[in-house]
């Protein structure tokens, strides 16, 4: 399998700043993310703390990213990682089925306002799960509950009602669902999870169930579950002046490490990041 | 080197062992799983001698999966004196499980 020089996760200013300077270097770079690059960049009606640019909306911005990777031939993987995996000497990236490998990875990948539910850091791996595929077969015959933000979640959930004894699905979407008949679908909004030395309930607003297991399927990854790990320091990435986490050649910038959110600070930091493992390449080859 | 564990040996093995015992919870259809695999390999050659490693796949035990209360795979237990000492659960670079067994060593 191809192993990547840096990987890079995340097209907003941070990640394409970082592939920009990897790709100066002459490194083999992947970037993983998509093609309107960032939501937060699209939706900014006008831009003037960009040093060079002023009075400029998101949308323009967003146009010059373009054509600047265009020009420097980098492309955009469209692809949503899962999982980063510290193997050891390399980074294993895996998209569903399938793996990508890489010597170093830059993580980019902004910062979700979303918090835990109460009780769900608290019950990891005591009931509450993020894999429904990965662990349904430990609650076959069980009641097991899962707390879906998308499609993909709702696939998790038939599968999951062909082992366990009865699925409950939290629907936090909109629109037309696919789940199985057996399933039984509940429209409300989950507060907390409790249980004693493992998980009892679902407590909602408008009531209470109880189940053996929770799984919470959402569309973005808090950080130290995307890469098992890794270290976080007030809800963010936590990194030295180098951009360097807790694990070796793993590095982070933007906002995923802290505040100020800022366009021009993640670029920065993305640079710093990657050329720091381009440092960290010649060191280790 | 990580032995295969099975529910018959789980006493000899782990309970009466004079080492402390690393056993991880497996499946074969667990991708993170297959990941940990060769890092616990790794963490297990680096830690010769000083703690027995297992694996233990828990379709084929599912009595000793229960027993420890495996909700999650890969789920990661450190045994002393037959005791649980230690739990981790998914996967974890190898600074993490070397860091977590050489407390009990």
């Amino acid at each position: 399998m191809e192993r990547f020089d840096i990987a890079i996760i995340g097209t907003g200013p941070a990640g394409l700043e970082a592939a920009i300077n990897g790709k100066i270097r002459n490194k083999n770079i992947i970037l993983f993310g998509n093609s309107d690059f960032s939501n937060k960049l699209i939706k900014a009606p006008k831009i003037n703390n960009y040093l060079g640019f002023n009075d400029i909306s998101g949308i323009e911005l967003k146009e010059k990213f373009q054509q600047h990777i265009e020009a420097m031939d980098i492309k955009i993987n469209n692809e949503r990682i899962n999982a980063v995996y510290a193997m050891g000497d390399y980074f294993a990236l895996m998209v569903n089925e399938k793996t990508y490998e890489a010597k170093t990875v830059i993580l980019a990948i902004g910062m979700e306002a979303a918090k835990p539910l109460k009780g769900e850091e608290e019950f990891l791996g005591r009931g509450v799960g993020y894999c429904a595929t990965c662990d349904a077969p430990l609650y076959k015959g069980k009641v097991v509950t899962i707390i879906g933000y998308n499609k993909e979640a709702e696939e998790e959930a038939n599968f999951v009602s062909e082992l366990a004894s009865k699925v409950y699905y939290i629907k936090m979407d909109k629109g037309d669902s696919s789940l199985n008949e057996n399933i039984k679908v509940i429209n409300d909004k989950p507060v907390e999870i409790s249980g004693e030395s493992e998980v009892k309930s679902v407590v909602m607003k408008n009531g209470t169930i109880e189940t053996d297991g929770v799984f919470i399927l959402k569309d973005s990854i808090a950080p130290n579950h995307l890469v098992p790990g890794l270290e976080l320091e007030d809800g963010h990435i936590k990194v030295n002046r180098a951009m360097e986490t807790n694990i070796e050649g793993l590095y982070a910038a933007g906002d995923c490490i802290g505040k100020p959110y800022q366009y021009i600070k993640a670029a920065g930091e993305g640079q710093v990041a990657s050329l720091k493992a381009v440092e960290y390449l010649s060191k280790t080859k | 080197m990580v032995r295969e564990l099975i529910s018959k040996n789980f006493g000899e093995d782990v309970i009466n062992s004079s080492t402390p015992v690393v056993v991880d919870f497996w499946a074969p259809w667990c991708g993170p799983c297959k990941m940990l695999g060769p890092v616990i390999e790794e963490v297990s050659e680096e830690l010769a001698g000083k703690a027995e490693f297992f694996k233990l796949n828990v379709d084929d035990n599912g009595d000793i999966a229960q027993q420890y209360k495996v909700s999650s795979i890969p789920t990661v237990i450190v045994f002393k004196g037959g005791e649980v000492v230690d739990k981790m659960v998914g996967f974890r670079p190898k600074a993490d499980i070397i860091k977590l067994v050489s407390k009990h060593i």
